[in-house]
C-alpha cells in the first residue's frame, strides 16, 4: 500500500528499464560527485567531453525523458556549450595563442584557433558538471532526498521536514508576488524607466513579499506544531528509502568507470 | 449525580502577548463536557483567537505571552505540558487551508500528525483511511493538496486533525476563507462529527447561519476579553439579542429580521435563530403591516461608467471570461458573484486595466485600458486589491496617499497635494498616522488606507476584489459602510464577493458570472429572488430570502432580500 500511495515513486510512465530512478539518491549524488569535483580542476577537452557524454548515455538509458527534455539534452545542451565556447574564447588573451591558426578577423580583432579551444574547454567542464548533475536532479525528487539524508546520515528529521514544508512555500509565493506586481503597476510607479528604476520596483516588492512570507511561515509553524511535529526525538518513516546492493553496486562501478575515463582521457592527452 | 469530568476547563484565564498592554482574554472561566459543542463569540480583539490557541498550549509555550489563570485538558494543565503532548488532546483546524498543508499528497498529509506521534505504520494508516473517509476525501487520496477546492483542502486540514484521535477538536474560523459552496462542503462533514458525538468541539465562527444548527452552547466574549454571556445556545443569542448585538457580535441574519420587525411592530417571540424558524413564524402571524415604500436610489447619472463589449481573457491558452457585454451606468453599485473560478476576479480586472484587457473590448469613461498607460488609467478608475498590502508603495501613510498625486500626467502643486491629502486623512480617520508606515497599521486601518489610494485621484468608478475575504464581520462592515457612503456620494463601485446577504444589503446591481460567461446582470432584487438562476450559477439563496420564500401565507413579503425593506427602521 505505501509504494503505490508514494506520490514521488510513481512518477508517470517510469517502468524497470529506467533504473535510475529506482536507485538511492545518495547512490546518485556519491557516484558523481568525486568528478565533479575533479572536473573543477582539469583543463583538457576530452575529459570533460568523456563525462558529458558519460553522464548524458546514462540519463538517457536510465532515466525518464520527454521527448522534449531528450531534445534538450541531445541538441540543445551541445549548442549552449557551443555558443559559450565562441563566448569564452573571445575573452581569451590573443597574444597568447597567436600562433594557432587564424579562425576569422573582424577588424584588428583576430579570433585564433587556440582562443576557441581554450573556451571550448571551460564551456566543456560546465556542460559535463551539469550533466553528472542531472543524473540525481532528474531521476529524484526532494522528498526522497529528504528522506534519505534523514535515514542514513542521520541529518535531523526536525531540519529535512521544515525544509519540504519549505518547499509548498514557493508556488505560494510565486501567486503573492505576481500580486504585488499588479498592484504596483496598477498604481503607477514613480521613477521613469532604466535599470536603476527597475532595481527600486524590485526593491519595492520586497516589503510585502517578506512580510506576507512571515506571516506565512509562522502559521505553518503553528499548525505543525499543533500536529506533534517534533514530539519525539525519531519520527515514523512510512516511506522507507533503503540502501540496497544495487546502490552500492552503482556508486562503486561509477567510480571504476569514471577513473578509467581519468586515466583514458590522460594516456590520450 | 455528579457531571462528568470536563473535556475543556479554563480558570480565570488571563493572557496578554509580551507587545500588547492588554489582557485579551481576560479573566475568562468556563468548561466545556465531553462531546459537548461550544461556539465562542466576540467582537474582534476580544482575544477568541488567543483563547483558542492556548487550548493546545501554542499559546504560552509557542508564542511570547504571560498567561494567568488555567487551562486544563482532560486533567492536564496546559502549562504543565509541551505542546506535542497536548495535541494528543486536542486537535486544532485553522482559518488558513494554505497554511496548514506541509505534505505532497491528501494522504501523506493526514498522516503527517500520526507519524510524529511514532505510532507503527499499520495504524497510521488505518487512521489516515479512517479520517479521509469521514470528510469524504477518500478518493482523492493520491492527489496533490493543491488540487483541492479551498473547501477540500479545509475537510483535508479536519482529516488531519481527526488522524491525531483526540477528544476535543478546535476550529478557529474555519470557513472565513471559503466561498459558499466551501462553507457548505465545511459544514457537512463537521456535522457528520458532531453526530457522531466522538468529539469536544469548540469552535470560533462568524458565519453564525451556518453553525448555529451543531451548536449546544455559547460562550461570548466582550470588549475587554471578559465573559459576557455563557449558556445554551437559545437561550444566549435570543435572551440576549440586543446586549449581543450591542457588543458587535454577529447575530444569526434571521434574530436579526425578528429585531428589526419586532420594533416595526411584529412581535416574534421566542426569537427566530435560523432561516426555517424565521419562516414558520412569519406564516404564523395572521396579518403582517405593509412593506414599506423602498429607500430612493441614487439616481445614475447619463451614460455608462463602464462598458464592456464582448470580452474574452485567456490566460495560458485556457479561456477564463468568455465573451461577457455588459454596461454599468454611472453611480451603481455592482457586485460580481459566482462560485470560485467563475472569472469574477479576471473580469474586473479587466475592467479596470489591472490585466490589459483585449484592444476595443473595454471601455472605461471613453478610455480604453488596453492602450492607455496606467497613469491616465488612475484618472478614471481606482483598484483596490484584495490584499492591501501588496498596493503599498511608500514609506508613510501621507506619501501612499500622495503618490496617486505624484505620478500623474498632469502635475500638482505640492500645497495641492498637502490638501488634498489632508482630506483624504480625515475622511477616513487617519490623521493621527500621517507619517506611520503603512505596515504597521492593524488590518482595519490598512484597508481604509487602500481605499483611500484607489480614491486620491478622485477616480469616479472604484473597483474592489473581494475586499472581505477572510475578514471578521465587524470589518466587513466597516468597509461596507464606507463603501455606501461613496456610492451615496455619487461614485460608481463595483465588488467581487462571496457573501450574498452583504449583496443584498449594499449592491443595486448584481452580476452572475459561472464558468466565465455572464450568466445575468440587472437589479439586485431580480437576480437574488431568482432562485433557478442562482442554483445554476452553484450559488444559494441568501439566507433572508430563503427565510421569505417561504412565507406563503403573505404572498408580497417573499420577495424581499434585504434587513433594509422590512419594517422597523434602523435601531
Amino acid at each position: 500500500m505505501s509504494a503505490a500511495l508514494d506520490p514521488y515513486s510513481t512518477r508517470p510512465g517510469v517502468t524497470a528499464r529506467h533504473f535510475l530512478h529506482a536507485l538511492n539518491p545518495l547512490a546518485k549524488i556519491a557516484g558523481p560527485l568525486p568528478f565533479m569535483v575533479y572536473l573543477l580542476f582539469v583543463r583538457d577537452i576530452a575529459t570533460p567531453l568523456a563525462f558529458a557524454c558519460l553522464a548524458l548515455l546514462l540519463v538517457t538509458v536510465g532515466a525518464r525523458l520527454t521527448p522534449r527534455l531528450g531534445i534538450a539534452l541531445w541538441l540543445g545542451l551541445p549548442l549552449v556549450v557551443g555558443v559559450l565556447s565562441l563566448s569564452f574564447g573571445l575573452w581569451t588573451d590573443a597574444s597568447r595563442v597567436d600562433h594557432t591558426p587564424l579562425l576569422f578577423q573582424l577588424g584588428d580583432y583576430r579570433f585564433f584557433l587556440g582562443a576557441w579551444l581554450i573556451g571550448l574547454a571551460t564551456a566543456l567542464r560546465l556542460g559535463a558538471l551539469l550533466s553528472l548533475a542531472l543524473i540525481a536532479g532528474l531521476t529524484m525528487t526532494g522528498p526522497d532526498l529528504v528522506r534519505a539524508l534523514v535515514q542514513h546520515l542521520h541529518v535531523p528529521y526536525r531540519i529535512g521536514y521544515t525544509a519540504l514544508a519549505a518547499y509548498r512555500f514557493v508556488p505560494r509565493f510565486r501567486h503573492e508576488l505576481d500580486g504585488i506586481r499588479h498592484a504596483h503597476r496598477v498604481r503607477g510607479i514613480a521613477g521613469g524607466r532604466g535599470p536603476l528604476a527597475a532595481l527600486r520596483r524590485y526593491l519595492g516588492y520586497i516589503v510585502p513579499l517578506l512580510v506576507g512570507a512571515i506571516r506565512h511561515a509562522e502559521r505553518v509553524a503553528l499548525a505543525m506544531d499543533s500536529r506533534a511535529f517534533g514530539a519525539f526525538e525519531t519520527r515514523t518513516e512510512r516511506y522507507l528509502v533503503p540502501l540496497r546492493a544495487r546502490d552500492w553496486i552503482f556508486a562503486a562501478a561509477f567510480w571504476v568507470i569514471g577513473a578509467s575515463v581519468i586515466v583514458g582521457t590522460a594516456r590520450l592527452g | 449525580m455528579a457531571a462528568p469530568d470536563p473535556a475543556l476547563r479554563l480558570e480565570d484565564l488571563r493572557i496578554r502577548y509580551d507587545e500588547r498592554a492588554e489582557n485579551a482574554p481576560n479573566g475568562v472561566t468556563f468548561a466545556v463536557a465531553p462531546g459537548e459543542v461550544v461556539l465562542l463569540l466576540g467582537p474582534s480583539g476580544s482575544g477568541k483567537s488567543t483563547l483558542a490557541l492556548a487550548l493546545n498550549g501554542l499559546v504560552p509555550h509557542a508564542l511570547a505571552a504571560t498567561l494567568s489563570g488555567s487551562v486544563s485538558v482532560n486533567g492536564i494543565r496546559t502549562t504543565d505540558a509541551p505542546v506535542s503532548r497536548l495535541s494528543q488532546e486536542v486537535a486544532m483546524v485553522f482559518q488558513d487551508p494554505d497554511a496548514q498543508i506541509v505534505t505532497g499528497t491528501v494522504f501523506d498529509e493526514v498522516c503527517f500528525g500520526p507519524e510524529n506521534l511514532c505510532l507503527p505504520v499499520a495504524e497510521i494508516e488505518q487512521r489516515a483511511e479512517r479520517a479521509l473517509r469521514a470528510v469524504g476525501l477518500w478518493e482523492r487520496r493520491f492527489d496533490n493538496p493543491d488540487l483541492l477546492s479551498g473547501g477540500g483542502k479545509q475537510r483535508l486540514a479536519i482529516a488531519s486533525a481527526l488522524a491525531l484521535d483526540t477528544p476535543i477538536l478546535v476550529l478557529d474560523e474555519p470557513t472565513a476563507n471559503l466561498d459558499p459552496a466551501g462553507i457548505d462542503d465545511v459544514y457537512a462533514v463537521l456535522s457528520d462529527i458532531v453526530a457522531a458525538g466522538t468529539h469536544s468541539i469548540v469552535l470560533i465562527e462568524h458565519n453564525l447561519d451556518a453553525a448555529i444548527d451543531l451548536v449546544d452552547r455559547v460562550v461570548v466574549l466582550d470588549r475587554s476579553g471578559a465573559l459576557a454571556f455563557d449558556g445554551p445556545t437559545r437561550d444566549v443569542l435570543a435572551g440576549n439579542a440586543h446586549a449581543l448585538a450591542e457588543l458587535g457580535v454577529w447575530l444569526p441574519v434571521a434574530t436579526l429580521a425578528a429585531l428589526r420587525l419586532n420594533r416595526g411592530g411584529v412581535s416574534l417571540d421566542p426569537l427566530p435563530l435560523t432561516s426555517g424558524e424565521l419562516t414558520h413564524a412569519l406564516n404564523g402571524i395572521r396579518s403582517l403591516p405593509d412593506l414599506p415604500a423602498r429607500a430612493i436610489e441614487p439616481p445614475a447619472t447619463a451614460g455608462p461608467a463602464v462598458s464592456v463589449r464582448h470580452l474574452t481573457v485567456t490566460r495560458r491558452k485556457i479561456t477564463i471570461v468568455r465573451d461577457v457585454s455588459l454596461e454599468i451606468g454611472g453611480g451603481d453599485f455592482v457586485t460580481v458573484i459566482g462560485t470560485n473560478g467563475a472569472g469574477k476576479t479576471t473580469l474586473v480586472q479587466a475592467m479596470a486595466g489591472v490585466v490589459p484587457p483585449p484592444r476595443g473590448t473595454v471601455s472605461i469613461g471613453g478610455l480604453d485600458p488596453a492602450t492607455s498607460d496606467a497613469r491616465a488609467l488612475a484618472d478614471h478608475v481606482g483598484f483596490v486589491f484584495q490584499n492591501p498590502e501588496h498596493q503599498f508603495l511608500e514609506n508613510t501613510v501621507f506619501d501612499e496617499l500622495a503618490h496617486g498625486l505624484r505620478v500623474r500626467r498632469t502635475r500638482l502643486s505640492d500645497a495641492e497635494i498637502e490638501v488634498r491629502v489632508g482630506e483624504m486623512l480625515e475622511r477616513f480617520g487617519l490623521g493621527q498616522l500621517r507619517d506611520v508606515h503603512p505596515f504597521l497599521l492593524s488590518g482595519g486601518q490598512k484597508r481604509r488606507l487602500s481605499v483611500g489610494t484607489a480614491l486620491i485621484t478622485r477616480a469616479p468608478v472604484l473597483v474592489l476584489d473581494e475586499p472581505t475575504f477572510g475578514q471578521d464581520r465587524e470589518r466587513a462592515n466597516e468597509l461596507l459602510s464606507l463603501l455606501r457612503e461613496l456610492h451615496a456620494s455619487g461614485t460608481t463601485v463595483v465588488t467581487v464577493t462571496h457573501d450574498l446577504q452583504l449583496v443584498a444589503e449594499y449592491a443595486s446591481h448584481v452580476a452572475v458570472m459561472h464558468e466565465g460567461r455572464l450568466l445575468a446582470f440587472g437589479p439586485t432584487d431580480e437576480i437574488l429572488s431568482d432562485g433557478a438562476l442562482l442554483e445554476v450559477a452553484g450559488l444559494v439563496r441568501p439566507p433572508l430570502a430563503r427565510a421569505l420564500r417561504g412565507v406563503t401565507a403573505h404572498p408580497s413579503w417573499q420577495g424581499v432580500t434585504r434587513l433594509a425593506d422590512l419594517p422597523g427602521g434602523d435601531a
